[in-house]
């Protein structure tokens, strides 16, 4: 399942680290230093996704970015950035780009990140089949309805929601800003465990009673949905 | 001292000016004026002795001429000539330009009286009769003319006095001005010299320069403040810092050390979880220097504050009931439409969500609310029935890292209502923290109207 990244960045430490990281993954990296040189191998397409720093030499981040999409040219792409307001997120994402990660951040968090990226280009549902399934759980965007072992899951809005991303992501880590991202639409870090607590009560209503469980707690980075 | 010269060479200039301009002015009304008059007495005095010749004949006209000379006030010029230029009566005693070229009409000429030394000027009129004969009236304007000499000169000397007048009060108002400003200069140079507490001393009166010494003192306090503020912020960041930092530190130390994975794992595991606390505490920290700088205004948007306030407490409504206290919404009929940051009010009322959680569950019931304060505001409320916090307290709830339990928790930077805050002003509005009795509220109040302004800003 090995794919092709391109990683635009500047600092060559970071640089190494990631590719070292994400070449361990199985994905073959490409490198370039500068926002020139990254927009002009982004442009062939044939990558799976890029990941772009977002002050660049050369050329910045967000006008490469803005340059790709002229040129319809879809490739996923991770913004990587040190700037940390929610209004640069936003701006990020209001440029095209498919996800934002304000740095330091921890690998863990941009693996869940680039595998969700991945998968989204690849995960085509198949409209003959529209519901979701992982292991002995069966989900049904269109009614909503969730079962499991063939029994109905009674479920809040918002734990359905939190489940089908869950199920959407299947096999992948979750980490809590996605899904405080993703579920709630909310760019900023929450202060609690507020996140946590959603998903332990969607765990109790999930995985009670059962003798395997679905929904996995991932130390130091987040959860993951996985038979 | 340039500039005391030049304010004092500028003064003298334009005193110069002014008063050459009056001067000029009262030297062309009279020399104009006196022209006139005399212009106006001569013409006529010619017309009416001419009328006599023609009314009377020669022998009327002698009587007239005679007359004249012995009535007329001693300027009074007049004079029958022959043909060729030579007196018959009056009382020219010398004439010029001579006789010869005796022309009809009006002319300023020089000329002597009988009984006269001197040779004046007069305005004469000159008529040619039908018998040939010359008739010469007119007026010496001799006396007229020396006073206009002594005026003029009086006016040149006025001119020189004004303008050394106008230096040296030029002078003394740029000595008065520049010791003015010389002192704010000096308070400046002070301050410059490290020495915040130093003040541009006033006079009382209110003038200009009292104004801008006012202007300049606010400016210093706030400038004082501020720095205070910055050195109780970079004293409590750093403070704050340092507890995870060490703790981070000794972590990975053990983690360097232990040679057991499992332990290993598990020390790796505190370390990022202290790592990122600190990112926290730096996101925090970052997020609201630019909330105060203003930026992020260009992403506002119209959005219900009912569904945000709905949302959130749907969000905390588990965390709440885990601390042991029942969080509620009630949700108002109409729309509660808002022009703001959705994403950044969001943080701020998740804030003071989650600080009702952390230090007024124990009361049991947490409150959140939308309301119309007014009919320009929105409120925001987050209530409590917790221990609340002493009004006296207050301030020092607000500031960054102020907390009020000094035993200082890894939970929380105590930055979330700095940072509340922090947003409130971005959109025009403010924090209140009031007695909820017992308990706390906190509420974020916004203007409504802002939304145009904005917009408009745009």
């Amino acid at each position: 399942m090995g794919r092709k990244i391109l990683l635009v960045e500047d600092d060559r430490e970071t640089a190494t680290y990631l590719a070292k990281g994400l070449s361990q993954e199985g994905h073959s990296v490409e490198q370039a230093t500068n926002g020139q040189d990254g927009l002009f191998r982004a442009t062939d397409g044939t990558f799976d996704l890029v990941i772009l720093d977002r002050m660049l030499p050369v050329l910045d981040g967000l006008s490469v970015l803005k340059a790709l999409r002229a040129a319809r040219i879809e490739t996923p792409v991770l913004i990587l950035s040190a700037l940390a307001s929610v209004g640069d997120r936003i701006e990020g994402l209001e440029h095209g780009s498919d996800d934002y990660l304000v740095k330091p951040f921890s690998f863990a968090e941009l693996l869940a990140r680039v595998n969700a990226l991945l998968r989204r280009r690849e995960s085509r549902i198949d409209p003959a089949d529209h519901r979701l399934k992982v292991g002995d759980l069966e989900i049904d965007p269109l009614s909503r309805t969730v079962k499991r072992a063939g029994k109905k899951l009674d479920l809040k809005p918002r734990e359905y929601l939190l489940l089908e991303y869950f199920a959407r992501n299947e096999g992948r880590v979750v980490t809590r800003t996605m899904l405080l991202e993703q579920v709630w639409d909310y760019h900023f870090d929450p202060g609690t465990n507020v996140i946590d607590v959603h998903v332990s009560r969607l765990r109790r209503k999930l995985d009670d009673g059962f003798e395997k469980p679905l929904l996995h707690t991932v130390r130091g980075a987040g959860y993951m949905l996985a038979a | 001292m340039p500039t005391t010269l030049r304010i004092a060479l500028l003064a003298g200039l334009l005193a110069l000016l002014s008063n050459l301009a009056v001067i000029g002015f009262i030297y062309w009304r009279t020399h104009d004026e006196a022209l006139t008059t005399v212009h106006r007495q001569v013409v006529e005095q010619g017309k009416v002795l001419s009328d006599m010749y023609r009314l009377g004949g020669a022998a009327a006209l002698d009587d007239a001429v005679q007359d004249t000379i012995t009535y007329g006030d001693p300027q009074t010029i007049a004079a029958l000539l022959d043909p060729r230029g030579r007196q018959l009566i009056g009382n020219l005693a010398a004439i010029s330009p001579p006789g010869g070229s005796l022309q009809e009409g009006y002319r300023n000429s020089l000329l002597r009286l009988k009984g006269q030394a001197a040779t004046r000027e007069a305005a004469l009129m000159v008529h040619r009769l039908p018998n040939g004969q010359w008739l010469v009236s007119g007026r010496s304007v001799g006396d007229g003319l020396a006073l206009r000499e002594t005026l003029e000169r009086s006016l040149l000397i006025g001119l020189v006095v004004a303008a050394l007048l106008g230096l040296i009060c030029g002078v003394i108002l740029a000595q008065y001005v520049g010791q003015r400003i010389g002192n704010i200069a000096m308070v400046a140079d002070r301050i410059s010299g490290r020495d915040l507490s130093q003040r541009v001393p006033l006079s009382g009166t209110g003038d200009a320069f009292d104004r801008l010494g006012q202007q300049i003192n606010a400016m210093l306090d706030r400038i004082s403040r501020l720095m205070e503020e910055l050195r109780i912020l970079t004293d409590s960041l750093a403070h704050d810092l340092r507890t995870p930092v060490s703790r981070l530190r000794a972590a990975a130390h053990a983690a360097a050390e232990s040679s057991n994975p499992a332990e290993q794992e598990e020390l790796l595991a505190g370390v990022i979880r202290q790592a990122d606390i600190l990112m926290r505490i730096l996101g925090a920290v970052l997020e609201i220097s630019r909330s105060e700088a203003l930026t992020g205004r260009n992403q506002f948007t119209w959005f219900d504050t009912r569904e945000l306030a709905d949302k959130l407490a749907e969000m905390y409504e588990p965390l709440a009931e885990e601390a042991g206290a029942a969080l509620r919404y009630e949700k108002p009929h109409e729309p509660m439409l808002m022009f703001g940051h959705r994403q950044l009010l969001a943080q701020a009322v998740s804030n003071l969500i989650e600080n009702a959680i952390r230090y007024g569950a124990r009361g049991g019931e947490i409150a959140v609310g939308v309301k119309r304060s007014d009919e320009d505001h929105i409120r925001v409320e987050v209530s409590d029935r917790g221990p609340g916090i002493p009004s006296e307290l207050r301030g020092e709830a607000r500031r960054r890292f102020g907390r009020l339990d000094s035993s200082r928790s890894d939970e929380g930077a105590g930055l979330g209502l700095a940072l509340a805050e922090a947003i409130a002003h971005l959109h025009e509005g403010q924090l209140l923290l009031e007695d909820n009795g017992p308990g706390l509220l906190t509420a974020i109040e916004l203007p409504l109207r802002h939304g145009d302004a904005s917009a408009s800003l745009r």
